[in-house]
C-alpha cells in the first residue's frame, strides 16, 4: 500500500543489523517481508550481480522471447532506497568473520552484522567435457551456461546479435533476425532448464539437440513411460534427444558424445543441474551437507546468528532448488527476524515447465513417494497423467502432455484434501464437454426456457407468435438470453412432437 | 398509469404501475416512452411480480408492541408507539450518552430517505453510530474507487457503453441472474464482435454467455489480476503515454507483479496458465477494455485490493477516461450508490463529503441550521456496530429502517445475540422480518409503490420513483417516522423543520451535496422526469456528467493512481477439519434476504440448498434432493443437495436469501472497506 511517507533513519546502536549476502529471488522476497515489518533500515543486502533482483525463473520466457527482458526486475533500485534498504550490488563475499561477527568483501571491506543470512543459491554443476575450458584457462566461446540474467543476455546476443535492455524502459519483444553464425544448438542436460532452454532456441528457430546422461528425460521428476512420452514430443517439435549418452569432449567438428555421436554445433547450453552454493559458509565452519544444514527457523545448526534461505539451505536433509519453497523460507525467516514465533516445516513442491507447445507438471516426487499410482496414458495422442495416492491424498504426481485440470489438482496436492475412492482416477480423465443447445426442440414441455419469468418449453408452444408469447408468458422480456430457444420451438411447433419415448435421444430415432 | 421504476436491483429498470380494482398491475415503461437506455424496456420477474405485496395479508399496518417478558404482541397506536420509542431513546442518552442509541440503514432506501436517516442520527439522536447494509454491498469498490480515482461512483460510464467495447471482463458478477436485463448489453457487445471474460468460481448463466470463462478458487481474484498485468508488461502491451501523463506510482506496481508468472498464478488461484494466457492475449490485443466487478471481487477481507488489482490492470492499459472502456462496479441494491452518498454511512455527510472534514461540518451544519461543534465524528461500521450492540462499550438501542440484519449480516447467530441483549430494538419494515420478529416495536411503512422518492442507479443516474397508490390504513412513510420521532425529541433545528415531503427533502439534499463530491444540486425532480435521469455530480446549471475521467481524474492531482496490493488470501483456509471453500450469492427469482421476494407468492420459493460437484457429491456419498449438512467454524446448516457440474469440485455454493447461510460466512473484515468476507471461508460437507 502506497500513502504513509516512509521516514528514513540510520539504525542506532541498539538496534541490530540484518546482513543478507545475496541478491536473488529468495533475498529479495526476505527483504519485502523486512520492509512490511519495520526493519528495511536495518537491512543491508550484499549482491554479486550488478543488477537488482529480478525473476530467475522467467530467463526462459526471455530467451524464448515472450517476455520482456525490461520486465524481469522484482523491485528497482530506488525502492529499496526508499525504504531504508541498504543494497550493495556488485558486492563478493569473501569470507564471514563468525568471531568478529563481520562479513568481508573482496578489497577487505567488512560489513558488521548482528544476524547474517546467506541466501547464496545455486551454482550451475560443469560436466566434465574436454575442449569446453581451452589451455588458455578461457571458456569455449560456444559454450554458455544458462542462470544468470547475464547468461541469458550472453546468449541472446549469440544467437540474435540482439543487446538485451535491461531497464525498466518499454520496448517491445524484439524481433531482430537470428544471428547467422548461429544454426545448430546443443544443450546438455534434459532436466526443466534442458527443456526450457531446448524449445526456446528452437522457438528462435536454431536446430537444437538435447544430450542427456541418464536414460530419460527429467530423470529426477517423471518416470520412464513419461519420459518416453516427452521424449516423441520433443521429436514431434523437432529437437532430437540423444538419451544415455554423456559428452565427452568439444572440438572444432563439434560436440563428441561417448555414443560415438558428433553433433555439428555452433553453440554449447550447460543446464546440467547444479549445487547448493555452500563455500563461504564451509570456510565459516557451518556444518554444510548438500547444502547449509538449518532448523525449522532457518537457522543454522551451528551459529544462532547465522541463517540459510533459498538454493543453498539443507532443511530436514532436503535442498529444494525451487522457487516458491524459498519464497516460504523467507516469509518464516522474516518473521523469525522479527522476533516472533514462526516455523518452517518442509514445503510441498509443484514444478512446471514453462516452454510452448510442452506441458509438463510434476507435483513433489512421483518417482520415490510411496502409495497407490493411479495413472492413465494415451501415447499415441503423447499423454501420460500418473498420481501417487496415499490415505486418500494426493502426495505426489506427474502431468504430461495433457494439463487438464491442473489446477485442481494442484489444489488438492497443495491442500492434502482427502479425496473420494474414485476421485483421482475421474481427475485424471478428460473433462466431461457440456452439452449445446441443439436439442432444444426436442426439449420436454416441463423444461424451463426462461429463467428470467420462469417459463417452460410447454407455455411456448402453446403460443402463436414471438409477440405472443412476450405478451403472455413474459418470456424473452428479462435477460434475453432465451430469445433463440423460443424461436427454434416456435418454427418447430407447427410440426407434431415427436413421440415420448424417442424424445430422450438426440438426433435420428432408431 | 404512473411511471416509476422497479423496487429491487440497482439496475432500477423502468416500469409503469396502473390500477386495475384492488390490484396493482406492472407494465414495462418503454411502450410509452421509449428512451429506457439502462434496461431496453425489459424486467426480469422479480419486476413483473413487485406489486405482489400489495393487498397482501403479510403487510404489517398497524405499530407493534412485544412485551418481553411474555414475546407477545400488541398493536399500538402510531403516537402510542413512537412516544414509547422516543422516551426510551431519551432516557438512553441521558444515562448512558448519544452513543448509546444507534440507527443502522439501508442500501434500498431512497436518496431522501438516507439523507433524513443520516440527519436524524446526527442532529436529533446526536449519535455518532450510524451506519448501513450498504457496507456489506459494494463499499470495497468504493473504497477502491476513492483511492485509485478520488471518487467513488460504481459505473463512471453509462452502462449501455458495454455494447461499444471491445472486450469486457466480469469478475464476480452474475449479472444474468442478479439483474438479468443488464445481460441483453453484453449479447449485443457480441453482436458487435466484442468479446466477453467471466471470472466466477460457478458457471453461471453470465459464464455461459462468455466467450472465455475462468474459473478461480474462490478469494483469489486479487492475483488473477496480478497474473495479468504481469502478462501485460511481459509483452510490453501496458500505455506507456498514458501511464506518464495521467497516473502515478506505476513502477512499484509493475516491479511487484514481476513475482506473478502464470504458474505461480495457476498453483494459486487454480486457473490454468494458459487460459490467463488467453485473458491477456485478448486484453493486449483489444483497443478498449472495460472490467467490471461485483459481489464475487469485493466481499472479501481483500475486498479492495482485490479491486484496486484490477483497477491497475484497466490503468496499465490506458482505459479509465477513454471512451467506452475502463473500470467499473456493478452495485447490488438499488439505491447502493445513492445510499452512500448522503450521510447514512458512519463517517460521511451529504455530497460525499467526509465527517471529519471541518469544512465538510461546516458547509453541513449550515444547511442543518446548528453548531458545526455539536455534529458527532466518525462511527463504528456497519459489522462492527452490530457487533457492539448490547456490549459495555456499544450502543444499547438500535433503529433499523429498510434492512434484515437477521439474514443478511455474516456470523449471524452471533449478531442475533448481540441484538437480543439490547434494551430497545425497533425495526421500521412492510413485513414481519425475521428482524422485525425480534424487536420491541415494530413500525408498519410505506411501500415503494406507495412512495415518491429518488434513488441513484449504479451508473450514478438519478432517477424518480413516483407513488402510484396510496398507502393502506395505518401505515406511514419512513419520512414520516423520522419526523415524528425527530419532533418527540425535540430536535427542532434552527433553519429547517423535520420535512415529510421527498420534494421538499430533495431541495435540502441538493444544498446539502453543493459543492460535494457527489453534487446533486442542478439535479430537480421535473429535470429527472424530462431526460430520463440525471447523471451525478451536476452542480447548478450543468446537464450532468454521464461519463467521468475524460481529462482529469478527481485528485487534486488530476491523476489517477496506482497502488501496490499484494495477495495474502482468505482469513480462513481450508484445513483438514473443513476442507472446502464455501461460497454465498444470489439467485434469480429471490431478492437479498428475501422480506419481499420470499413473500410473493408468484415467484418460486425454493428454499436454501446446497450447490456441489458430482466429484464432491461421490466423495461425501451426497445425493441431489437430499439433505446434506454444511459445518463451518460458526454454525452450521442442512439443506437439500443440489449436484451440478458447474461448481468448482473444492466449492460449495449456498444461496444467502433464507435464514442460514450467513450463520456460516466469516466476519472477518476489510481493513480500509469493512467489507466483511461473505463470499469465502472454509467449510465440511457431509450427507
Amino acid at each position: 500500500m502506497s500513502g504513509e511517507p516512509i521516514v528514513l533513519h540510520e539504525p542506532t546502536p541498539q538496534q541490530k543489523r540484518i546482513v543478507i549476502i545475496g541478491g536473488g529471488m529468495a533475498a529479495a522476497r526476505l527483504v519485502e517481508g523486512l520492509v512490511a515489518r519495520g526493519l528495511g533500515p536495518q537491512t543491508t543486502v550484499l549482491a554479486e550481480e550488478q543488477h537488482a533482483p529480478y525473476n530467475r525463473i522467467l530467463l526462459s520466457a526471455v530467451l524464448e522471447g515472450t517476455h520482456r527482458p525490461g520486465a524481469l526486475a522484482l523491485r528497482e533500485k530506488q525502492w529499496y532506497a526508499d525504504r531504508g534498504v541498504d543494497l550493495r550490488l556488485g558486492s563478493l563475499v569473501v569470507d564471514i568473520h563468525r568471531d568478529t561477527k563481520t562479513v568481508e568483501l573482496a578489497g577487505r571491506t567488512t560489513v558488521p552484522y548482528d544476524q547474517v543470512v546467506l541466501a547464496t543459491g545455486a551454482i550451475p554443476s560443469l560436466p566434465p567435457i574436454r575442449g569446453v575450458v581451452r589451455l588458455d584457462g578461457s571458456m569455449d566461446p560456444r559454450v554458455q551456461a544458462f542462470r544468470s540474467l547475464d547468461d541469458c543476455a550472453r546468449l541472446l546476443d549469440a544467437i540474435r546479435g540482439e543487446v538485451v535492455n535491461l531497464s525498466a524502459d518499454p520496448g517491445s519483444l524484439s524481433g531482430s533476425q537470428p544471428h547467422p553464425t548461429v544454426r545448430h544448438a546443443v544443450v546438455v542436460g534434459g532436466g526443466l532448464l534442458g527443456l526450457q532452454v531446448a524449445r526456446a532456441l528452437s522457438v528462435r528457430g536454431i536446430a537444437t539437440e538435447i544430450v542427456e546422461g541418464r536414460d530419460h528425460l527429467l530423470n529426477s521428476q517423471v518416470g520412464t513411460t513419461a519420459g518416453k512420452v516427452l521424449k516423441r514430443s520433443m521429436a514431434q517439435l523437432g529437437t532430437q534427444v540423444y538419451l544415455g549418452a554423456r559428452a565427452t569432449r568439444l572440438t572444432d567438428e563439434g560436440l563428441k558424445l561417448d555414443n560415438g555421436y558428433t553433433l555439428e554445433t555452433d553453440l554449447v547450453v550447460l543446464t546440467a543441474g547444479g549445487r547448493p552454493r555452500a563455500n563461504l559458509a564451509r570456510r565459516a565452519e557451518l556444518t554444510v551437507n548438500r547444502g547449509i544444514v538449518v532448523d525449522d527457523q532457518l537457522r543454522s545448526v551451528d551459529d544462532p546468528d547465522v541463517y540459510a534461505i533459498g538454493d543453498c539451505a539443507e532443511h530436514n536433509a532436503t535442498v529444494t532448488g525451487f522457487v516458491s519453497p524459498a519464497w516460504e523460507q523467507a516469509g518464516v525467516l522474516a518473521e523469525v527476524l522479527a522476533g516472533n514465533q514462526a516455523t518452517y516445516e518442509g514445503h510441498r513442491v509443484v514444478a512446471r515447465l514453462r516452454a510452448t507447445d510442452l506441458d509438463v507438471c510434476v507435483l513433489g516426487e512421483p518417482e520415490n513417494e510411496t502409495g497407490e499410482v493411479v495413472e492413465i496414458a494415451n501415447p499415441v495422442k503423447g499423454t501420460h497423467r500418473k498420481l501417487v495416492v496415499r490415505d486418500g491424498r494426493i502426495v505426489a504426481g506427474a502431468l504430461v502432455g495433457d494439463l487438464s485440470r491442473v489446477g485442481l489438482i494442484t489444489q488438492a496436492f497443495d491442500r492434502q484434501t482427502v479425496l473420494g475412492e474414485h476421485e483421482a482416477g475421474q481427475l485424471l480423465l478428460p473433462e466431461p464437454s457440456s452439452t449445446g443447445s441443439s436439442g432444444v426442440p426436442q426439449l420436454p414441455d416441463d423444461a424451463e426456457i426462461c429463467a428470467c419469468a420462469g417459463v417452460t418449453a410447454g407455455a411456448i408452444r402453446a403460443c402463436q407468435s414471438l409477440e405472443d408469447v412476450r405478451d403472455t408468458t413474459r418470456a424473452t422480456t428479462g435477460c434475453g438470453g432465451c430469445a433463440p430457444s423460443v424461436r427454434q420451438l416456435l418454427a418447430t411447433r407447427q410440426t407434431s412432437p415427436l413421440p415420448k419415448s424417442l424424445r430422450t435421444v438426440e438426433g435420428t430415432p432408431s | 398509469m404512473t411511471d416509476t421504476h422497479c423496487p429491487y436491483c440497482s439496475l432500477q429498470c423502468g416500469m409503469t404501475l396502473s390500477r386495475k380494482g384492488p390490484r396493482l398491475e406492472v407494465g414495462v415503461r418503454s411502450q410509452k416512452n421509449k428512451h429506457s437506455p439502462v434496461d431496453e424496456g425489459a424486467l426480469c420477474r422479480k419486476g413483473w411480480t413487485a406489486a405482489g405485496l400489495r393487498g397482501s395479508r403479510e403487510r404489517l399496518t398497524t405499530p407493534m408492541v412485544r412485551d418481553r417478558a411474555t414475546g407477545e404482541w400488541s398493536a399500538a397506536t402510531w403516537d402510542e408507539a413512537l412516544d414509547l420509542v422516543a422516551s426510551k431513546l431519551t432516557d438512553l442518552r441521558e444515562n448512558h450518552g448519544a452513543d448509546a442509541n444507534a440507527v443502522f440503514g439501508g442500501g434500498g432506501l431512497t436518496n431522501e430517505k438516507a439523507y433524513q436517516l443520516g440527519k436524524f442520527a446526527r442532529v436529533a439522536l446526536g449519535t455518532s453510530q450510524i451506519d448501513y447494509n450498504g457496507r456489506w454491498c459494494m463499499s470495497s469498490a468504493a473504497s477502491a474507487g476513492n483511492q485509485a480515482f478520488g471518487v467513488d461512483r460504481g459505473l463512471p460510464f453509462p452502462l449501455a457503453d458495454i455494447e461499444k467495447t471491445d472486450v469486457c471482463v466480469l469478475v464476480g458478477s452474475n449479472l444474468a441472474e442478479t439483474m438479468p436485463p443488464a445481460a441483453r448489453h453484453l449479447d449485443r457487445l457480441r453482436e458487435n464482435g466484442g468479446k466477453v471474460v467471466v471470472i466466477d468460481p460457478r458457471l453461471t448463466p453470465t459464464g455461459e454467455r462468455a466467450d472465455l470463462f475462468l474459473q478461480p478458487v474462490p478469494g483469489t481474484d486479487l492475483p488473477l489480476a496480478l497474473g495479468v498485468l504481469h502478462l501485460l508488461d511481459a509483452v510490453g502491451a501496458v500505455d506507456e503515454d498514458y501511464i506518464a501523463e495521467r497516473t502515478t506510482g506505476f513502477e512499484d506496481v509493475r516491479r511487484s507483479v514481476a513475482a506473478w508468472w502464470p504458474e505461480m498464478v495457476e498453483r494459486v488461484s487454480g486457473v490454468e496458465a494458459a487460459q490467463l494466457r488467453e485473458l491477456a492475449d485478448l486484453l493486449a490485443n483489444a483497443g478498449k477494455v472495460m472490467v467490471l466487478t461485483a459481489r464475487g471481487a469485493e466481499q472479501h477481507a481483500q475486498g479492495t485490493d482485490t479491486v484496486l488489482a484490477w483497477l491497475n490492470v484497466t490503468l496499465a492499459l490506458g482505459m479509465p477516461g477513454k471512451a467506452y472502456a475502463g473500470y467499473g462496479c456493478l452495485t447490488g441494491q438499488g439505491n447502493g450508490q445513492g445510499g452512500r452518498e448522503h450521510g447514512q454511512k458512519a463517517d460521511q455527510l451529504p455530497g460525499y463529503r467526509m465527517i471529519d472534514d471541518p469544512a465538510a461540518r461546516a458547509h453541513v451544519a449550515a444547511v442543518w441550521g446548528v453548531d458545526p461543534e455539536t455534529l458527532p465524528g466518525k462511527g463504528r461500521s456497519a459489522y462492527e456496530l452490530l457487533d457492539a450492540l448490547g456490549t459495555p462499550e456499544g450502543p444499547k438501542s438500535l433503529l433499523v429502517f429498510g434492512s434484515n440484519i437477521v439474514v443478511s449480516a455474516p456470523n449471524a447467530t452471533h449478531i442475533t445475540s448481540r441484538l437480543a441483549d439490547l434494551d430497545l430494538l425497533v425495526v421500521a419494515d412492510m413485513v414481519m422480518s425475521e428482524t422485525a420478529a425480534l424487536a420491541d416495536v415494530v413500525l408498519p411503512v410505506t411501500q415503494w409503490a406507495e412512495e415518491t422518492g429518488t434513488m441513484t442507479n449504479l451508473e450514478g443516474r438519478v432517477i424518480l420513483r413516483q407513488a402510484a397508490v396510496t398507502p393502506p390504513d395505518g401505515v406511514r412513510s419512513d419520512l414520516e417516522v423520522i419526523a415524528g420521532l425527530a419532533t418527540r425529541l425535540e430536535a427542532v433545528s434552527g433553519a429547517t423543520r423535520w420535512q415529510t415531503d421527498p420534494e421538499a427533502i430533495f431541495t435540502e439534499l441538493r444544498a446539502a451535496s453543493k459543492g460535494g463530491k457527489a453534487d446533486y444540486s442542478g439535479i430537480t425532480y421535473d429535470r429527472i422526469r424530462d431526460e430520463d435521469g440525471v447523471f451525478w455530480p451536476c452542480p447548478e446549471g450543468s446537464g450532468g456528467t454521464p461519463r467521468l475521467f475524460a481529462d482529469t481524474f478527481s485528485h487534486p492531482d488530476g491523476r489517477a493512481r496506482f497502488v501496490d496490493v499484494e495477495h495474502s488470501g482468505p482469513a480462513e483456509e481450508p484445513s483438514a477439519a473443513y476442507p472446502l471453500h464455501l461460497t454465498t450469492g444470489r439467485v434469480l427469482a429471490q431478492y437479498q434476504s428475501g422480506a419481499q421476494t420470499r413473500r410473493i407468492k408468484d415467484l418460486p420459493d425454493d428454499g436454501i440448498f446446497v450447490e456441489l460437484h458430482p466429484l464432491l457429491a461421490d466423495r461425501v456419498g451426497a445425493h441431489d434432493g437430499d439433505p446434506v449438512v454444511v459445518r463451518t467454524p460458526r454454525g452450521e446448516l442442512k439443506a437439500p443437495a443440489r449436484v451440478v457440474t458447474t461448481i468448482r469440485p473444492d466449492t460449495i455454493f449456498v444461496p444467502f436469501h433464507w435464514v442460514g447461510a450467513n450463520r456460516l460466512t466469516n466476519d472477518a473484515l476489510d481493513p480500509s472497506s469493512r467489507m466483511p468476507e461473505f463470499k469465502v471461508c472454509a467449510a465440511a460437507v457431509s450427507a
